[in-house]
């Protein structure tokens, strides 16, 4: 799919680029309001530069992405990355462990307790701890990118805006130009259309784990390396993408009883559990923080 | 909204420059209209100072070219409360005397309905540029008299429908005419409120003087005061007038608050030649469902009171993304469902309304006096347009003549348990709304 840039000046208080395209097997798309056309379709150009690149770097599928040289060679040697790759590593480890191990991006059956690669600070460096590791930071990257699609944006001085990675991940800058908040509806997972709860976005984010709206179960359980089979929803809100996307993930894979664990970890973050019922029924409850 | 405002709703809603041909009666709003009236002022006598004339003060004290330099009543507090804003100006307590004052070019209406008819003719007669709050008259034959009589004499004549000249009404009706919804099948009007509707008496005397509303030797009641205003949706919305009425009306609820005799729970079905109903329902014991007008069609549905589309033929969406777009657009906030667990292109979104102009106010219905943004203002400012220049806003007094036949003769059918239809003898030229 090919860019999509839109601009709307009917409301001449505050006209809106929008911006789509395709990346990361999704759909993104981008509300920014009261900036001139010509800085909309610049934004939006440099975004999709940005996202694809992010998305050639972190994608396992592709032979010749950094992150596949890594699942090549990483078992027999240690391999140096670039700053952002090493960054990347560390954060996903430090999520694996504030995560109880729920949020992994190693594809094999982990070993309890232990992250199946190794870092060298010094060389940046990464190498596997045993053979058979692949990596797949699919999951981290939507997050990642969505934060630094956050970050362009601002840096660009845009004060409102609306960031939506394939409806499992938002994020806003300000607030609605006619609110005190980006309002956006969590659809019912049984009742197409209908709204199981609402979530208020003021320069926050949120990430929806669960099944796939075709119905297919996709988050992997990294203690078993099985589908995890929950019909309930995870909904993360907080400040950071990639925070709320890492533990919507983790959550959801997580046994509840683990999960009020991994959110005392993450002050500042609120997770619900969205059970939703046939007839439009819902019931919402949020995992405490300690 | 002041006339800026106004103004830039039209232009916002697309039609600034068209406006003219297809909203003639909008002429004076415009401001190559306010460029002709070149600094000259109209000189207004206010008759009837009551709730309903203080209301109207409230909005002539914002226009620049008005000096209101006569008040009548014949209730003292009222004058006296309305010579409090115009310490100048001339006090009547008899509309005549009012009539004979050669200062006053123009006068404001706003009395009992019993009153408003002779009030009107009289007005005319003396050559004064009348505006007289709806309903027009008091009876069919009146109504009738007092358009013949501006028709002779070519005065001006604005009655208070203030709905033709509201900005969501004129979008709304664009809208129709231009087939949005399809074919109109069915227009819904409902008033509901729960209270007594009675005004305090300061002594017993008084009763019937102040709650002149409750009395059908001054008032039809729910018909008059409230249902004219919405009757004229149907025949705007289509193009023709009804061709029968029928209903029914009873005192329900409020049976001990006085001796009252008007209905307070009314409903009348107005058939169009179509076949099209429209219906009127008020209740005045219940105010769950508010005001409502609402106009059918076979694609689908728009709410006149909150200015919202809704269609019969939603179209699939990708996510509410889009309808975000619409909602900043037209200057309002709601939620957008989009957030799931992933995306797929044909998830379908609720298909909620989508607002058909920015910056809406809805009008409750609750006040019995009136309400702002409801097109009041700019319904005074086409008058005084008229009053200075001398020139009868077109199309707009049929309308008004025809919603209140429609409500008188609505009233007549419950009385008298029958399908009645407008004798030909009051039918006059009528010239449909159309602005395609």
């Amino acid at each position: 799919m090919a860019l999509e840039f839109r601009y709307s000046d009917k409301n001449p208080s505050h006209p809106i680029s929008f911006i789509a395209f395709q990346a990361m097997h999704t759909r993104i798309e981008i509300l920014l309001t009261g900036v001139e056309q010509s800085v909309g379709r610049k934004l939006a150009a440099t975004i999709e530069q940005e996202v694809k690149s992010m998305e050639r770097r972190f994608n396992c599928h592709d032979e010749r992405s950094p992150l596949s040289v890594i699942n090549l060679r990483a078992a027999g040697e240690a391999v140096e990355v670039g700053d952002d790759m090493f960054m990347a590593l560390e954060l996903c480890e430090a999520f694996r462990r504030t995560t109880a191990g729920c949020f992994d991006i190693s594809t094999d059956t982990a070993v309890a307790g232990q992250c199946s690669y190794l870092l060298d600070a010094k060389r940046h460096t990464v190498r596997f701890q045993r053979e058979g590791v692949r990596l797949d930071m699919g999951g981290f990257a939507k997050g990642y990118a969505l934060e630094r699609v956050r970050q362009i944006i601002a840096d660009a001085g845009v004060e409102t805006a609306l960031m939506n990675f394939g409806n499992s991940s938002v994020a806003s800058i300000g607030h609605h130009p006619y609110g005190e908040w980006w309002a956006v509806g969590v659809e019912h997972t049984l009742e197409r259309g209908q709204m199981a709860c609402e979530v208020h976005l003021r320069s926050s984010a949120m990430s929806v784990s669960g099944r796939s709206t075709d119905g297919r179960y996709h988050i992997i359980n990294p203690s078993t390396g099985g589908t995890v089979a929950a019909e309930e929803l995870i909904l993360v809100e907080g400040r950071s993408a990639l925070i709320a996307e890492v533990l919507s993930t983790a959550l959801y894979a997580a046994p509840k009883t683990l999960r009020a664990d991994i959110m005392s970890r993450y002050e500042g973050y609120k997770a619900t559990e969205i059970y939703c019922r046939k007839g439009g029924g819902v019931e919402l409850r949020e995992i405490g923080n300690k | 909204m002041n006339r800026k405002e106004f103004l830039s709703d039209c232009s916002r809603m697309g039609f600034a420059g068209i406006a003219l041909s297809l909203f003639p009666w909008l002429e004076s709003c415009t401001e190559k209209a306010q460029q002709e009236l070149s600094g000259e002022r109209a000189r207004i006598g206010i008759i009837g100072t009551g709730s309903r004339g203080l209301f109207h003060v409230q909005h002539l004290l914002q226009m620049p070219n008005v000096d209101v330099v006569a008040l009548c009543d014949n209730y003292r507090p009222h004058l006296e409360d309305a010579a409090q804003y115009y310490p100048d100006a001339k006090l009547y307590d008899d509309y005549r005397r009012l009539l004979d004052d050669k200062n006053v070019q123009g006068v404001i209406i706003t009395t009992p309905l019993y009153l408003h008819g002779r009030m009107t003719l009289d007005a005319l007669s003396a050559g004064k540029r009348v505006f007289c709050e709806k309903s027009m008259a008091f009876t069919l034959d009146e109504a009738l008299e007092v358009y013949n009589r501006r028709k002779e004499l070519g005065g001006v004549l604005l009655i208070g429908q203030q709905r033709l000249f509201d900005p969501k009404y004129i979008k709304a009706m664009q809208m129709i005419h231009q087939g949005v919804i399809g074919d109109v099948v069915g227009v819904r009007n409902y008033w509901y409120r729960n209270n007594n509707w009675r005004r305090e008496v300061p002594s017993p005397e008084l009763e019937r003087h102040i709650n002149w509303r409750l009395y059908s030797e001054y008032s039809r009641g729910l018909m008059t005061e409230l249902a004219c205003h919405q009757l004229q949706n149907g025949s705007w919305a289509m193009g023709m007038l009804p061709e029968q009425v029928m209903g029914s009306g009873h005192l329900v609820h409020w049976t001990n608050e006085d001796e009252r005799d008007v209905y307070d729970t009314v409903s009348a079905i107005f058939t169009y030649p179509n076949g099209v109903n429209m219906t009127f329902e008020s209740i005045i014991s219940n105010k769950h469902y508010g005001m409502g007008e609402q106009i059918l069609g076979t694609k689908g549905t728009i709410d006149l009171v909150t200015a919202m589309h809704y269609t019969d033929e939603p179209a699939p969406k990708g996510s509410g993304m889009d309808q975000l777009i619409a909602q900043i657009e037209s200057g309002i906030m709601s939620n957008s469902v989009f957030a799931g667990t992933s995306w797929a292109a044909e998830t379908a979104t609720l298909a909620p309304g989508i607002p058909i102009m920015p910056n809406v106010k809805v009008v409750s219905g609750e006040s019995s006096v009136g309400a702002e943004a409801d097109g009041s203002k700019e319904l005074l400012e086409a008058f005084i347009h008229a009053v200075i220049t001398g020139k009868q806003p077109e199309k707009v007094l049929e309308e008004s003549y025809y919603a209140t036949q429609f409500a008188l003769l609505a009233d007549m059918a419950m009385h008298e348990n029958k399908i009645l239809r407008l004798d030909d003898k009051y039918k006059v030229p009528y010239q449909p709304l159309k602005m395609r």
